[in-house]
């Protein structure tokens, strides 16, 4: 029973903390607004770094690691706002590890491995809530395999991603399951999202019958268990990251509170600002309990790894809300300038906070596993 | 990271397992509860103690050689888990355990630790904390109760303020001054007064619970033998220090930890079976919210105390980060608590007693004592202004 982390696991985030602060800051971040916001050097030094192998198993060429070594990993990503799709590839590498067929992971682990391959799933839809029961894309049977049809939205970097994870229903039992789709494929067509965070690429990816065949489902049928698993650890995943974002926020806030002087003192020496940095620190500091704790329910696939995880992804989200509000507000008038950038930090935090079911969403599944447990007691 | 328990482990929490349900008395937590009335409860947590002790299971964290059995940190989460489980009762000597204990092992001799440890494991000597006086309460360092010097003796005289159990203590650790032309900080002396000792009064203060756990206490040339004083003479704030890192720290929140669960436990249930407008109050949307809320914050609470044992585990000293544990639960419990009376809704004006209130009033009593929490043990204030500049870096 030990929960922290080792010192090899330090090191490593020591390691990609340097490497991201000297090549990887906010103009860096910024000049990702333009084009198609990928930044191919960051992503093969990522990929040297080991960022991609970590989830792929051993004999395919991965280093066979898990969500705990990776936990304080995406926690620098979300502090250094490292773009999509990073993390929806590792997140979708842990679906294909756990659930593809022996060709397919054949096929595609190596590949992310050697940083070659980038993932992303595309499971919202617009008029659907935060819940995989919503979820309308359907799959028919057609000939020997299926046609789909139906609309995905805010699939990040659609355009440029070599596989998309679909989730869909299919037939007439309607099961879900995941569908491997290259974006580029015939009946699939793409439109960038004016998006809220001007460094993330997003786009709406319509399906037209599309024709896959057996082998492009995920494990080969569909199972409810991959869609389940895939939102648990992008959810996870994303409350690492608001973790990161907020760590980063409040760090910014206290540099510059010691050194922004008003009525001839620095305004950190004022209570009013003190009060907040520390509540900012102590809302920070269970974040990491419940972001770290996920992270290891995902490595274990713990019995209470739902309930783990929505306990993450809601307390990690009101703690980004909070912390990049008060972070701007303890800016005062530079805060809020577009130049310095305390936006971008809201932003990315305000698309993770909302996507893979807000904390209203996750609270209820939270409420719903106590009052399983107590009556289990009963 | 690794939150399987060894073979050991799990025999430790099978053995106290076994013992709790033999132990604890029959309905226990669902027909049979705490009395009511505060002497009797006083009673009966200390004899719950003394049982505990009978059974090996009191300060299972010391060294074995006072008393304790050396548990592990480990241990120590398994045996939270397991009383919150049995919904086991408190004990009452809290202070000379969490507090006193921990502080002689620190910084008491040989004979300190002999004299005082083995008797506060066996429920003989209940403990209280003279810290606070009437100006001296945030302000700590400018306590005014004297300590002079005569012969092997300390003579004390002042006053004490908000001493909770001192009416059932026979020791207490009493901060005083013992040099008041030094600075502050540097003329305070941290002994163990002997509650029996003539000259002091003890006076119960009512609280807004309408209880009476704390009181003034009086010393009027009260002696103390000087081989009482802890550490050097004038050398008492750092030790209270440690003391009050304990007081803050994960071995206090883990142990409170199971009393918020097992109470939130009741809440989910009362709500479950509360009617409200023809359906289970627990229907209710925006309730389920606020429910669900305390559910990840208490149990983010036992979570940021087993982060915290493993960093101790490590060798990191205790310090000013259990401010930062200290004020996450203060105010995550109270909320509980707001919610808690929510949950009751109509019924919620209904007192303890009343034939109509639910759970018999338990939870607007604890409302009302949760008020406590963020002023006791430092206030939310104080922490604040600790993490600010010694966790945080942030200037004077
Ligand atoms: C139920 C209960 C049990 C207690 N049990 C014990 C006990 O057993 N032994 C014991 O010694 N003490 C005990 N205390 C006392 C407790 O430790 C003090 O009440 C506490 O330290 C606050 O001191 P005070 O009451 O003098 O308030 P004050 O220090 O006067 O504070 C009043 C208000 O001013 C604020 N304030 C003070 N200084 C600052 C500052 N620098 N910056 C910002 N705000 C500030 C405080 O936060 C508070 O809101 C108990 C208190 C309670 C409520």
């Amino acid at each position: 029973m030990d929960f922290d982390f080792s010192s090899e696991q330090y090191m490593f985030r020591e390691s990609i903390r340097g490497f991201l602060e000297e090549s990887y800051d906010l103009k860096k971040v910024s000049a990702l607004m333009a084009g198609e916001g990928r930044d191919p050097r960051l992503w093969s030094k990522l990929a040297e770094l080991g960022c991609f192998s970590m989830l792929v198993p051993e004999e395919h060429g991965g280093l066979g690691l898990s969500f705990v070594d990776l936990a304080l990993v995406i926690e620098e990503f979300g502090r250094a706002l490292v773009p999509a799709p990073v993390v929806e590839t590792i997140v979708s590498t842990d679906a294909v590890a756990r659930f593809g067929t022996e060709a397919q992971k054949a096929q595609l682990l190596p590949s992310i491995a050697e940083g070659k391959l980038t993932m992303v799933p595309a499971i919202a839809e617009a008029e659907a809530g935060f819940s995989p029961d919503d979820i309308a894309m359907t799959a028919e049977v057609a000939g020997n395999g299926w046609s789909v049809s139906g609309r995905k939205i805010l699939v990040p970097h659609a355009k440029t991603a070599d596989v998309l994870l679909v989730a869909t229903r299919f037939g007439t039992d309607g099961k879900l399951g995941l569908v491997l789709c290259e974006p580029s494929r015939s009946g699939v067509s793409l439109r960038r999202h004016e998006a809220f965070d001007p460094a993330g690429r997003f786009y709406e990816v319509s399906f037209d019958r599309v024709r896959i065949v057996r082998d492009e489902i995920l494990g080969g049928d569909p199972s409810g268990r991959s869609v389940e698993r895939l939102l648990d650890a992008s959810g996870a995943a994303a409350a690492m990251l608001m973790t990161g974002v907020a760590g980063k926020m409040l760090d910014r806030s206290i540099d510059y509170a010691a050194q922004r002087i008003q009525f001839d003192k620095p305004i950190g020496s004022f209570q009013a600002i003190k009060h907040k940095c520390a509540d900012m620190a102590v809302a920070i500091e269970a974040s990491q309990s419940a972001a770290y704790y996920a992270a290891w329910a995902l490595a274990e696939e713990a019995p209470e790894l739902t309930k783990a995880v929505s306990i993450a992804k809601s307390f990690c989200g009101d703690t980004a809300r909070q912390v990049c509000n008060e972070g701007i507000q303890i800016h005062g008038g530079i805060g809020f300038t577009w130049e310095l950038g305390l936006h971008l930090y809201l932003r990315r935090a305000k698309v993770l906070e909302y996507s893979y079911g807000d904390a209203a969403y996750h609270r209820e599944r939270v409420l719903a596993s106590a009052l399983a447990e107590i009556q289990r007691r009963a | 990271m690794d939150f399987a328990y060894s073979a050991e482990d799990l025999k430790f929490r099978d053995d106290l397992r076994r013992w709790l349900t033999a132990n604890l008395p029959a309905g226990w937590g669902r027909t049979v509860f705490e009395p009511k009335d505060e002497d009797e409860r006083a009673r009966f947590r200390l004899d719950w103690e003394k049982k505990l002790f009978k059974g090996g299971w009191n300060g299972i964290a010391w060294p074995k050689q006072y008393g304790g059995r050396g548990a592990t940190l480990i241990e120590q989460g398994i045996f939270a888990e397991e009383m919150a489980r049995a919904r086991a009762p408190e004990g009452l000597n809290i202070i000379g355990r969490n507090l006193t204990g921990s502080t002689l092992l620190h910084h008491g001799t040989e004979a300190q630790k002999q004299r005082f440890l083995p008797k506060i494991l066996s429920g003989e000597e209940v403990w209280c904390q003279g810290f606070s006086e009437p100006n001296a309460g945030s302000d700590l360092a400018s306590v005014k109760c004297q300590a002079a010097r005569d012969g092997d003796h300390f003579v004390v005289n002042g006053q004490k303020i908000w001493t909770s159990f001192a009416q059932y203590a026979q020791w207490c650790i009493l901060l005083a001054r013992t040099d008041p032309s030094l600075p502050k900080h540097k003329g305070i002396s941290f002994l163990l007064v002997d509650m029996k000792t003539p000259g002091i009064t003890i006076r119960p203060l009512r609280q807004i619970s309408g209880e009476s756990e704390f009181n003034e206490s009086f010393f009027d040339d009260v002696r103390v033998p000087a081989q009482n004083l802890v550490g050097e003479l004038n050398g008492g704030w750092k030790i209270a220090m440690t003391t009050l890192a304990y007081e803050r720290g994960p071995e206090d929140a883990l142990g409170r930890q199971i009393r918020f669960k097992l109470e939130l436990d009741q809440l989910l249930e009362t709500a479950s079976t509360l009617k409200r407008g023809g359906k289970a109050a627990i229907d209710d949307p925006v309730l389920r919210q606020k429910l669900a809320k305390s559910v990840v914050e208490i149990e983010l609470m036992r979570l940021n105390c087993l982060r915290s044992f493993s960093k101790s585990l490590k060798g990191e000293p205790p310090g000013p980060s259990a401010s930062m544990l200290k004020l996450y639960w203060s105010h995550v419990t109270q909320s509980m608590y707001e919610t808690a009376l929510e949950t009751l809704g109509p019924l919620a004006p209904l007192g303890e007693g009343d034939s109509l209130s639910p759970a018999d009033g338990r939870f607007q009593l604890s409302f009302l004592q949760s008020r406590a929490f963020t002023i006791y043990s430092g206030s939310s204030e104080i922490q604040r202004n600790i993490i600010a500049e010694r966790v945080l870096g942030l200037p004077k």
